[in-house]
């Protein structure tokens, strides 16, 4: 187990280089041409490359089924490429998953296993094994049971707590001793919206330390607001990446109409401006023209005269106009 | 509120050799003994209740139990005591956490395979070890045996709980359908107990069945058992060590294989 703060060890070691003016290593993590086939043909990760710097919160987005998990797994050592190259800094994490295991602290969606864990033993322990120093440890597990306002838990067993706040020990359990990858797998699943928030600050604070943050997650709304950078991921293929705003650079001068239609109404004729348009149950989204807003209004309340829909909103595009461009789902709908 | 802890940097090392190992010996026997905490007292009183049943029920049968009988039945209970929590328990664990999805995050725990397995074996160990303790006990005053342990009880008990925990590691780890698992376990339960000479001896099996149980552990186990037991009661007991221990490396190496594999 590190030395008591082998973190500050290895910071100070950085920080004396990086004045020594030696080279220090980078610690970015790379994917080159991952995929990932099953069985003969079934390509869940098709030739994926992406890189992650150390501090950056990197959003995984994508529809339930495009290979998001597929992909991390990957990662963290749990499954294999079947071409393509995995790195974090100097080490190949494919080729050595030990050392993956290591450096990447891994939550994933599925429930942890902490039943008749008590919640401050639960984060300790795993603390522990992840390789921490026992003072540093405690000290760690105790700032996050406060920051998350898990207080009136900590003595408390997993059996007995709810979802939001499992999913927030789970969160603690693999970032009390964070990797330097650290990989969250919808991390605000349950979560209540004020936790929430202080789940996001805790995620952010990885980031100031240097981790490089996977959040995988299909609300684009929350990652909109948290991530630095993003890639949309559909069936298996990265079809897209950049900042939240660099995605929605495409969309400016666009407007969002969503237009609910009756259940079990057809999809209206659509007026020749409407740029594009996806169904989702009984929701018309479309993006047409700024220019065009006063007789996409018109259009809208038409089909509210002649029964065919019951309201529409206009609204600015948001990501979430991006992502329903790109895969043809929303994000709700995966819910 | 962070300020005692911002400047931390994430570990840019990669653990390695036995103190890493140590540690998570250590570290992984806590996890699985703080798993387990709910049931570890009730599983040691019912693993005491099922031997002392096994030894003071056999009698029943009978109206003036064969000395023969209570012997190998009280010198094969301890075998039953030391192989079911890894052999039967252990496996079901693993099928519930793929059930529950949870294994992935157990499996993507940085602990190195081998520490593990040793921390889940001492689990067991520890498990069954108080009630082969009471069984002898009970079986001494019911009987009026004196047993002679002699020091070869000691490798003996750890192979025994060694290679029935390793079966079962394997079993959990390799089978992919944990409803497979399942009835492999309870099938397991039916054979060890109706079909293999560990409560009786192998020659009142029909001689085919004898011949296929020499193949497996079960039977070699009750006869090292035995021969740490009771003085003259056993032989071919070098051979019995062999098959034991294969098996219980068979267990080991299937574990590693399937911890290993990465789909």
């Amino acid at each position: 187990m590190g030395e008591p703060g082998s973190w500050q060890v290895s910071m100070a070691v950085s920080i004396a280089a990086r004045q020594a003016g030696e080279s220090v290593t980078d610690w970015s993590f790379r994917a080159e041409g991952v995929t990932k086939i099953y069985g003969k043909s079934l390509r869940a990760n098709d030739a994926i490359t992406l890189s992650v710097r150390p501090g950056e919160v990197y959003g995984l987005l994508g529809p339930n089924g495009a290979g998001k998990t597929t992909l991390v797994k990957q990662v963290i050592g749990l499954l294999k490429p079947t071409e393509g190259r995995i790195r974090l800094g100097p080490v190949d994490l494919v080729a050595d998953p030990d050392a993956a295991r290591q450096l990447c602290s891994y939550l994933p969606q599925a429930p942890m296993p902490i039943d008749s864990f008590k919640v401050r033993e639960a984060i300790e322990l795993t603390g522990r094994i992840r390789g921490g120093d026992r003072a540093a440890v405690r000290r760690r597990a105790s700032e996050l049971i406060e920051a998350l306002d898990m207080g009136e838990w900590a003595d408390v067993m997993g059996q007995r707590l709810s979802g939001g706040i499992k999913r927030l020990v789970g969160f603690s359990m693999v970032t009390v001793w964070p990797g330097r990858v650290v990989i969250l797998d919808e991390p605000t699943n349950d979560v209540d919206p004020l936790r929430r928030r202080l789940l996001w600050d805790q995620i952010r604070l990885l980031g100031q330390w240097g981790c490089a943050v996977f959040l995988v997650t299909h609300n684009v709304m929350e990652a909109e607001k948290s991530v630095d950078r993003l890639a949309i991921i559909s069936a298996g293929r990265l079809i897209a990446e950049g900042t939240p705003s660099s995605l929605k650079a495409g969309d400016r001068g666009h407007l969002r109409l969503q237009v609910m239609l009756v259940p079990d109404a057809e999809t209206p004729p659509l007026p020749p401006w409407v740029r594009q348009h996806v169904r989702v149950g009984h929701n018309l989204i479309t993006t047409i023209d700024e220019a065009d807003a006063a007789g996409g209004i018109g259009w809208a309340a038409g089909l509210i005269d002649c029964g065919q829909a019951e309201e529409y909103a206009l609204g600015a595009t948001t990501l979430e106009d991006v992502y329903v461009r790109l895969t043809g789902h929303t994000s709700v709908d995966e819910e | 509120m962070m300020a005692a802890v911002t400047g931390l940097a994430p570990s840019a090392t990669v653990r390695k050799g036995l103190p890493y190992w140590a540690e998570s010996y250590w570290a992984m026997t806590r996890w699985h003994l703080i798993g387990l905490r709910m049931w570890l007292g009730l599983l040691v009183v019912v693993q005491i209740m099922a031997g002392a049943g096994f030894v003071l029920g056999i009698a029943l049968f009978f109206d003036r139990i064969p000395v023969t009988a209570a012997l190998f039945v009280s010198t094969g209970v301890p075998v039953i005591n030391l192989v079911l929590v890894g052999l039967i328990l252990g496996p079901q664990l693993v099928a519930e956490q793929k059930v529950q999805q949870s294994y992935d995050f157990v499996r993507s725990m940085p602990v190195p395979r081998a520490p593990a397995a040793a921390a889940w074996y001492t689990v067991c160990l520890l498990a069954g070890l108080p009630a082969v303790a009471v069984s002898l006990v009970i079986a001494q005053a019911r009987y009026g045996f004196s047993f002679s342990p002699s020091p070869a009880i000691v490798p003996a008990v750890l192979l025994t709980a060694f290679t029935g925990t390793m079966i079962g590691y394997g079993l959990g780890h390799a089978v992919p359908n944990p409803m497979v698992t399942q009835l492999v376990t309870q099938l397991l339960v039916f054979v060890i107990f109706g079909f293999t000479p560990i409560l009786f001896p192998a020659w009142q099996l029909p001689h085919w069945l004898a011949v296929v149980n020499w193949w497996f552990p079960f039977g070699h186990m009750a006869v090292i058992v035995r021969a740490g037991l009771t003085t003259g009661m056993v032989t071919g007991i070098a051979s019995s060590y062999l098959i034991v221990a294969v098996w219980g490396i068979i267990g080991a190496a299937a574990s590693a294989w399937a911890l290993g594999r990465r789909g």
